[in-house]
This record gives C-alpha cells, sequence and structure tokens, in this order.
C-alpha cells in the first residue's frame, strides 16, 4: 500500500483527488452501481448521521453501511424492485470548497460542501457537507470513508433511497 | 361530443357517501370509503376525536433518565412538552408559554433547570409551575395569584406502562390500562427480552416525511400481505424472509387485540421451528454469551430459551404506535396527506452485547434509507396518488373474512395475509370517531 505523504496529497495530487471525488458523484448521480462500488475500498464506511454530533454508536443514523452493507445495499438498488428508487431519481450534484486536510492515520482527508437536485415527482434539494477518508491501492484513489452531514440531518427528511 | 346518460336499471341508486361525515356510512365492516384518507375535514375530527381525546403515545421514561430533561413532541398537531422535574416525578404540559403564547421549547429534548420562554423572559419549572416573572411589579397587586395561576397548562392526564409514557389532552373515564387492553401483554413480552425488564430508548428518533394519510402507514405495519411483494428486493438481494412464506402452512396468526389494536404473532411459527433468535438473523448464543447468561439468571433456563424462541412484539397499538419487534415507531399525523414517522431502535437494559446489533439492524432496515421502510414509504405515497382518483370509492378489506375465528376470546386468523388487522383497526375508529359526536 502507498500512501502519500502530506506534501504529495496537498501539493500533487490535489486535481486527481477532486477529480475522483467528481467521477464518484457522476457514478452515483447516473445510478452506475457497480461503477460507483468499485470505488470503495475493502473496509469501508459510508455514513449518513443523524446528529453529527455524536458518535456513530450514540445515535440511529440513517445508513451506517459497513463495506458488506455498501454491497447490500447496491445489490437491492440492482434488483429494478427497490421500489423507492422505482423509479430512478433524477439527480444531478455539485461538490464545491474543497478542502484538503492531508493525510491522518493512512488517510487522505478530504472535505466539500454539496448540493444534490433530486427530481422524482417533484423537485427535491439536500446540501450539506462531504468528508472523505480516501487511500491508494496500487496507484489508484479508493473510497475509505464518506461521511454525509446533512444540514437537515435532524429532520424529518423524505425517503432518501438515492446514493447520497 | 354528446354527454352520455347513464340508467340505473334495478333498484335504487347507491346513497352518495363522497360528502357524508356519518362514520357509521363510511367505515363498513369489510370496507371503508376511500374519502377517509383525503378529506381535511375528516382529519380534524381525527385530531378531535382520536388524538385530542384518547390515550396517546408520549414518550418512553428512558428518554428522561435524570431530572430537568425535557422532550418536546406534537400530539394531535398541539405542541406537548414532557419533562423530569427535581423530585423525578413527570409532567406532561402544552408547549405555549401562559403569557403570551411563545413557544417555550424548541429542542426536540435536552436538560433544564428552568423552561425558559425567551420572548418576556419567564421561566417554569420542569412540572410547568411558574417560578420567575421580570418586572414583576408591573402586575401589582395581583402579582402573587398570577404566579399561582399561570403555570403551564397540564395535559388531562399522564401515565404510563413498562415505562411507555402515555398521555390523553382531554381527561376521559378510559384508563391507560383499559385502553392499552390486551395489548399490555406486547409491552410484558417485550420487557421480557431484558435482563432486568426495562428498555431504553436513547439513540434517539429518526423522522421521515411521507406523503401518505397517517391510517395508510398504520395499516401497513400489521400487513402480512404485502412483504413478499414490496420486500422482495430484500428477500432476493439481502437476506430471505424471517419464515418462508412458500412453505404453505405456517403457524402465524393475525390477532385482533381489541381497542383498535393488532399484531402478527409468529410465536407459534418459532417455537415449531425451535431455533432461538429466528427474529434476530438467527444469531447463536455464542455470539452474546453475556447476554443469554443474564437472561437465564433472570428467568431460569426453560423460560429464558422460550423468549430466545418467541423474540419481541409486532403490534400496533392504537392509534399511533408500533412495537416493530426491537423498534419503535410513532406516527405523527401532520395532515391528510402528510405523516411524519418517528422510529428509534429499543435497547435492552443490561445488555450491551444485544444493543449494539439491535442498533445496527435498525440502521439496515428502517427509517428513510432502510432497506425495508423506504420501499413501504413508497407504497404509502402511491397510495395516495391513487386515492386522488374517485373511483372505485371504497377500500376492501374482506380478505379472511371467512377464515377468522375466535380463539380464547380473540379474534384471530391463521392466513397471514389476512386483513384481520386492519379490520380490528377500523371498528375502533369508526367507534371513536362516532362516539365522541353523540
Amino acid at each position: 500500500m502507498t500512501v502519500p505523504t502530506l506534501d504529495e496529497a496537498t501539493n500533487l495530487d490535489k486535481t486527481a483527488i477532486a477529480e475522483f471525488l467528481v467521477l464518484e458523484a457522476r457514478y452515483a448521480d447516473e445510478h452506475d452501481y457497480p461503477a460507483w462500488e468499485s470505488l470503495w475500498d475493502d473496509t469501508a464506511l459510508y455514513w449518513v448521521p443523524r446528529d453529527p454530533s455524536k458518535a456513530i454508536d450514540q445515535q440511529m443514523s440513517y445508513i451506517a453501511d459497513n463495506r458488506a452493507r455498501i454491497h447490500s445495499r447496491i445489490a437491492q438498488l440492482s434488483t429494478g424492485a427497490r421500489y423507492a428508487q422505482e423509479p430512478q431519481s433524477k439527480l444531478r450534484r455539485q461538490l464545491s470548497n474543497f478542502e484538503y486536510n492531508g493525510v491522518s492515520e493512512g488517510l487522505i482527508e478530504v472535505a466539500a460542501n454539496f448540493s444534490v437536485f433530486e427530481y422524482r415527482d417533484e423537485l427535491t434539494i439536500w446540501a450539506g457537507r462531504y468528508e472523505y477518508g480516501l487511500v491508494l491501492r496500487d496507484g489508484n484513489l479508493r473510497i475509505q470513508r464518506k461521511v454525509v452531514n446533512l444540514i437537515n440531518a435532524a429532520g424529518p427528511i423524505p425517503t432518501l433511497a438515492f446514493l447520497i | 361530443m354528446t354527454p352520455t346518460t347513464v340508467t340505473i336499471q334495478d333498484g335504487t341508486p347507491p346513497p352518495d357517501v363522497r360528502g357524508a361525515l356519518d362514520f357509521s356510512v363510511l367505515v363498513e365492516p369489510t370496507r371503508v370509503h376511500g374519502s377517509l384518507y383525503t378529506r381535511p375535514d375528516i382529519f380534524n375530527l381525527e385530531m378531535e376525536r382520536l388524538f385530542q381525546t384518547g390515550w396517546v403515545f408520549l414518550g418512553h421514561e428512558s428518554e428522561l433518565p435524570d431530572p430537568g430533561d425535557f422532550i418536546t413532541r406534537r400530539i394531535g398537531g398541539q405542541p406537548i412538552i414532557v419533562a423530569r422535574g427535581r423530585d423525578g416525578a413527570i409532567s406532561a404540559m402544552y408547549n405555549r408559554c401562559s403569557h403570551r403564547g411563545n413557544l417555550v421549547c424548541r429542542a426536540d429534548s435536552g436538560n433544564e433547570r428552568y423552561l425558559h420562554c425567551p420572548y418576556h423572559g419567564w421561566t417554569f419549572g420542569s412540572d410547568g409551575s411558574l417560578m420567575g416573572v421580570p418586572q414583576k411589579t408591573g402586575y401589582g397587586e395581583r402579582s402573587k395569584e398570577l404566579t399561582a395561576d399561570l403555570g403551564l397548562a397540564q395535559i388531562g392526564e399522564l401515565d404510563s406502562y413498562g415505562g411507555f409514557l402515555f398521555g390523553q389532552l382531554t381527561s376521559s373515564d378510559t384508563s391507560l390500562t383499559d385502553h392499552l387492553g390486551g395489548a399490555t401483554e406486547s409491552i410484558d413480552r417485550l420487557l421480557e427480552l431484558s435482563p432486568n425488564g426495562q428498555v431504553d430508548l436513547n439513540l434517539g428518533w429518526v423522522k421521515h416525511r411521507i406523503r401518505a394519510n397517517w391510517k395508510t402507514i398504520v395499516e401497513n405495519q400489521v400487513d402480512g400481505y404485502h412483504a413478499r411483494y414490496v420486500h422482495q428486493s430484500v428477500y432476493s438481494a439481502i437476506a430471505p424472509a424471517r419464515v418462508d412464506y412458500g412453505a404453505g402452512e405456517l403457524q402465524l396468526s393475525v390477532r385482533d387485540l381489541g381497542g383498535g389494536h393488532s399484531d402478527i404473532d409468529y410465536r407459534d411459527e418459532y417455537r415449531r421451528l425451535d431455533r432461538e433468535f429466528g427474529w434476530f438473523g438467527q444469531i447463536e448464543r455464542g455470539k452474546v454469551p453475556a447476554y443469554a447468561a443474564a437472561l437465564e439468571q433472570t428467568h431460569g433456563a426453560d423460560k429464558a430459551h422460550d423468549v430466545l424462541l418467541i423474540g419481541p412484539p409486532h403490534t400496533v397499538i392504537f392509534p399511533s404506535l408500533f412495537i416493530a419487534e426491537l423498534n419503535l415507531m410513532m406516527f405523527e399525523p401532520v395532515g391528510p396527506e402528510e405523516t411524519i414517522v418517528h422510529t428509534t431502535p429499543i435497547c435492552l437494559s443490561g445488555a450491551p452485547e444485544m444493543n449494539e446489533r439491535i442498533r445496527r439492524r435498525a440502521e439496515g432496515a428502517m427509517g428513510p434509507s432502510g432497506f425495508l421502510i423506504a420501499d413501504d414509504a413508497d407504497m404509502g405515497e402511491r397510495t395516495q396518488l391513487g386515492l386522488a382518483a374517485g373511483e372505485p370509492e371504497w377500500i376492501e378489506l374482506s380478505r379472511g373474512i371467512d377464515t377468522d375465528e375466535i380463539v380464547d376470546g380473540q379474534l384471530i386468523n391463521h392466513d397471514e395475509s389476512a386483513e384481520t388487522s386492519q379490520r380490528a383497526f377500523w371498528r375502533h375508529y369508526s367507534t371513536m370517531m362516532l362516539g365522541a359526536s353523540r
């Protein structure tokens, strides 16, 4: 495993990292489930907390998928009978305000603001902040952690069955 | 285009019930009128006759462990505070300053020595009593009287069963245990899963906004018919169904518990399969050894084995609470076509090994992103869209009517797809909606 040094992550790879995260966003927007899943590392956390101020084990989160559960989520979406995504939402999201926070405990730490425009019968806007922990595997970036801090995490929120 | 005239050949035309407000007409034994799910006037009457006069779930004592702890709720559209005082006693009062009507507590939950209205600085104790009025001399002679009279308004009745707090905004002759009736058995059974007989609701409520009538959502919780269709994606892609629906005869019962309460009772099937934790991912005891040992300590080996075979209840408590096995769901009606579903895992006091798994299972299945509930929510919203059509006028709930039977004084049906539970809901609904109007 080759983890970039702080200098590499901040100076050399900012463009590559941003491009990687924009690709991940597009796969999610376009419901390209196999491609999206392939971006995850073997150990992973895909987390949408209900209370970002609390630890993961001190709350019921909207999503707290480990790697196996990410696979289950993708498998269910892929059946075509995941009715909450049948028909699929039309999605486009924007990432901005990237912050490259160096390397911590082997993970490249990146954060960005986001907005997601979801159309399914009507337009729903989602917004918040993504926090990613990335790793390099054989020269390829992979996601080990993606935290989605919704501005309306306290809820109520509508059904959230697409990949956010 | 020429208008077409239809002549009814036989008998008198059916009565037009579309605009009727007579619940004996709108609710029949095996069908209910579609407008019950869409009409604003009916929704407003439900708030009055079911939520503002009947017993409604408010919260659980474990949400208020310490003096000064409070939670806020909306019952029948009205904001309510439930708080624990310094003496440990729990009070339920309207969340409205007794001065000029400001909302006193804005947070979902918290801990405050005093409840404080920011508008003019009035403060109240956790029991609602008025503690402080700034610039009191402005009330002259009346200030003492004012302090005594202007506490936060208490709701009519507050009572608890097994730590579950229920309130009535307006007092009535019906006690909480009368209201719960046969559903007390479900709460008792839930508590038996805890080594010390208590449950903890300390992981917070997920709130899911669904564009559907609250009754559609309640009906779905004890609907054994939809699971293999709506949730086929889970069974095919993630985990097989808890019971093999294809196997033919299952020893299940859909039960009318009286008072509008109903359940799906899996106990006989689980006992027949003789497999502990069949309701919990079929884990082995070895995964939760301290829990199993503590349960044996509490109940003895035989009873502990049975408790682990049969698991938690699957029970709707009228009008708006669902013990979803090890999750609790409460349904907050917002409008005729909007409901907020609140969900929290039910943790077992003194069983940390279980609680991590309970939380993980809740996050997988429940809430707006859950493998199960997101699809149930979508069905609810589709139902609401369909109900905008005025024809056919009626919702058909006759499934299993010919195989309903009375066993030990209880109306049950051994077909898991029978609509016995929906009929139970509507019979009590009709009684409540009619009774209060007399």
